[in-house]
């Protein structure tokens, strides 16, 4: 008899075979309806066991998709830039960059280099009269009804100053927001030449929302907004979509400087571009060698930068699901046994008529295998409708969270994994009876 | 034929050691009715489950045409069980998620079952009056319409010994005596050998082989005849 084991399973019980094994036997389905029957003899409990494994599936789900959408954010909002962003050696970004504003002219002199432009990126000191760290105490403080995705929404929405020289910018080609202004005469122009020593900004549509008119309504080109305690007139309103973009708040390099004490002699950051976009990397290997202390990063790098980020919050997410999958599993284990307990007798019969252990663990573990891959699929169900429901939420940050077909399928089949594992004590322990002990413990 | 030789069954019961069967000896003809008679906890149960490979016993061997059952390997015994010995049990012992013929199949539902299996179930149980309650489940047949499948799950191997425990005693006696008279002719036509445990001695004939069993020890054999007045 041509078997297939697996382990301490026996296949062939779940109709599993060689091909060779597969002529002589009909009806091999029927201890695959023997277990399904098992789990909906005690209705209720099976379902109790499904919810607390799904949940936690759903977390997994969830998670990896979220995870997902950022990545594909944060890459969507990489693929704009296609120049070379200069920082200070080991600044995670230009708001924590500073470097001296000579650099300039060596940047420039490095061969292949076509425009380079000085910028300063900070933290707005406040928006219309609220400060960031205001803002974040407020936002912990509160209990805003649309918490906790406002809430996140909210640590990412600090408005960012970012000075920009108007002269040197025109030369640039692939910058980002002078792009993304909006059509027509809402959207304004971007910086001049002629806006030097001006208190004009350009603002996204989403700070002109955030930071309305008394009236209610969000500001407009013309409108003043006060920041650091100032009027600046908007002359621009851009929308890029992407979260990490529409906090940025642009104005001249020079207001800036005084807006933010920051001394002509430093800058945070120099957005450079080379001759050739497809050599960006070959150009940063040579702005890095040129200058001592500077990091250059293509888009590529930024990207592998919040690629590892992300890879460690996976990790400590996922740690944080394990716990409530774990206490799923125990659900788990606890139904089975709950059941296997109270079947010892039947046990005994199967093992009267020539069961082997084998057999009975294969049927248990069939049951528990059903268990898991029912709550995975009731887990993949609520991420499903978890997604629906938060993207109303995110719509504002450009975040989207799909379920690829590969999240699904890796739920689905962790939950089933759970679910076996969780069967294997229960399962272990009913086929250990010895056949007169078991039919005895059920009869009495 | 069966030999059962100074067998000893102990079993661990909390604190204390409870002797089931004290080196009983005993031999069992083949195609024979045998019946093991004695008081409540005299060991009966014990001896037959130990005859079904159900349990080994602490000492002592039994002989099954030959083959020393507390010498089987694993896969032997699964296989002697399966195969070779039908067991009939005091309270049916149905498995409530199974329909009847499921319950007949029972022994073959791991391998898969062949066409010819499921046929002869069916015929199984038409010839003990089911015929009508092949897709119903034990719950709703009465105790009789239980043990009748039970035994034709006992014989669907054709088993060379049945072995049967107390099968008429969660029954009334009118059903009782419909499952002895299922019982006698199915053994009369098989030519099986059948083993019954009971404390009930009106079934006994004069035909019959008779074991008496008292605190886990034989106390007589064959003595249809000179212990009648113990009955
Ligand atoms: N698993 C067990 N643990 C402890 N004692 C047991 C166990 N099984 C049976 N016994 C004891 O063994 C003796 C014989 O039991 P049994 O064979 O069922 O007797 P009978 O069938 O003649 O009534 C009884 O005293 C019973 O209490
Ligand atoms: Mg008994």
């Amino acid at each position: 008899m041509p078997n297939v084991r697996v382990w301490f399973l026996d296949l062939a019980t779940l109709g599993i075979r060689s091909p060779a094994g597969l002529s002589p036997y009909s009806d091999t389905g029927s201890m695959w309806k023997f277990a399904w029957r098992n789990l909906l003899t005690r209705p209720l409990r099976t379902a109790l066991a499904l919810i607390g494994l799904s949940i936690p599936i759903l977390g997994v789900i969830g998670l990896f998709s979220l995870s997902e959408a950022m990545r594909n954010l944060i890459g969507t909002t990489l693929s704009r830039v296609q120049g070379v962003v200069v920082l200070r050696e080991g600044a995670f970004s230009p708001v924590f960059s500073d470097l001296t504003s000579d650099l300039l002219e060596k940047i420039a002199a490095v061969p292949g280099v076509r425009a380079v432009t000085p910028e300063i990126w900070k933290i707005a000191p406040s928006v219309e009269g609220r400060s960031a760290a205001g803002n974040i105490v407020r936002n912990v403080l509160t209990r805003d009804p649309k918490a906790p995705s406002k809430q996140l929404q909210n640590m990412l929405d600090q408005p960012i100053i970012v000075g920009q020289d108007p002269t040197r910018r025109a030369q640039i080609k692939s910058e980002v927001f002078p792009k993304a202004l909006l059509k027509g005469e809402a959207g304004g122009r971007y910086l001049e030449p002629s806006d030097v020593g001006s208190n004009h900004v350009v603002i996204s549509t989403k700070i002109a929302r955030d930071n309305p008119m008394p009236d209610g309504q969000p500001r407009k080109v013309g409108d003043f907004i006060d920041i650091g305690g100032k009027p600046f007139e908007i002359i621009g309103l851009y929308e890029t979509g992407s979260m990490f973009l529409d906090v940025v708040v642009i104005m001249p390099i020079d207001t800036a400087r005084k807006l933010l004490n920051v001394s002509p002699d430093t800058v945070s950051s120099f957005y450079v571009e080379g001759d050739n976009p497809a050599l960006n990397e070959e150009l940063t290997a040579r702005i890095e060698q040129a200058l001592d202390g500077v990091d250059g990063r293509s888009p590529n790098e930024f990207a592998s930068n919040f690629g590892s980020l992300m890879s460690q919050l996976d990790l400590f997410l996922l740690a944080t699901v394990s716990l409530a999958l774990l206490v799923g599993v125990v659900g788990i284990i606890n139904t089975m046994l709950m059941s296997t307990t109270e079947r010892f007798a039947e046990f005994g019969v199967l093992r009267t008529n020539g069961w082997s252990r084998r057999h009975v663990l294969t049927l248990v573990t069939a049951e528990s295998a059903y268990l898991g891959l029912l709550a995975g699929v009731v887990g993949f169900v609520l991420a499903l409708v978890f997604t629906l429901v938060a993207n109303q939420f995110l719509t504002s940050t450009g975040l989207s969270l799909t379920i690829t077909p590969r999240n699904a399928l890796l739920g689905i089949l962790l939950s089933l994994v759970m679910g076996m594992l969780g069967g294997f004590y229960p399962a272990w322990k009913a086929s250990r009876m010895v056949p007169m002990a078991a039919i005895r413990l059920g009869a009495s | 034929m069966i030999a059962v030789e100074n067998v000893r069954k102990t079993f661990r019961s909390g604190s204390h050691d409870v002797e089931a069967l004290r080196g009983l000896s005993c031999k069992i003809d083949r195609g024979r009715l045998a019946f093991i008679v004695g008081p409540s906890g005299s060991g009966k149960s014990t001896l037959l489950y130990l005859l079904g490979a159900l349990d080994l016993p602490s000492s002592g061997s039994i002989l099954v045409d030959g083959h020393d059952l507390t010498k089987l390997s694993e896969t032997d015994t699964n296989t002697y069980r399966r195969d070779h010995v039908g067991f009939i049990f005091q309270s049916f012992n149905l498995i409530g998620n199974l329909t009847c013929v499921e319950n007949v199949l029972i022994p073959f539902l791991p391998r898969g079952v062949t066409a010819a299996q499921k046929a002869r179930a069916v015929e199984l149980l038409t010839d003990v009056g089911l015929k009508h309650r092949l897709d119903h489940r034990p719950r709703q047949l009465s105790g009789g319409e239980q043990q009748r499948v039970a035994i034709a799950r006992a014989l669907v191997k054709d088993p060379k010994l049945l072995l049967a425990d107390e099968p008429t005693g969660e029954l009334d006696s009118k059903t009782g005596d419909e499952i002895y008279k299922i019982l006698r002719h199915l053994q009369a036509q098989r030519q099986t050998t059948l083993v019954i445990v009971t404390h009930d001695r009106r079934f006994i004939t004069s035909n019959d082989q008779v074991i008496e069993i008292q605190d886990g020890q034989l106390v007589g054999e064959d003595l249809y005849q000179t212990r009648a007045d113990l009955r």
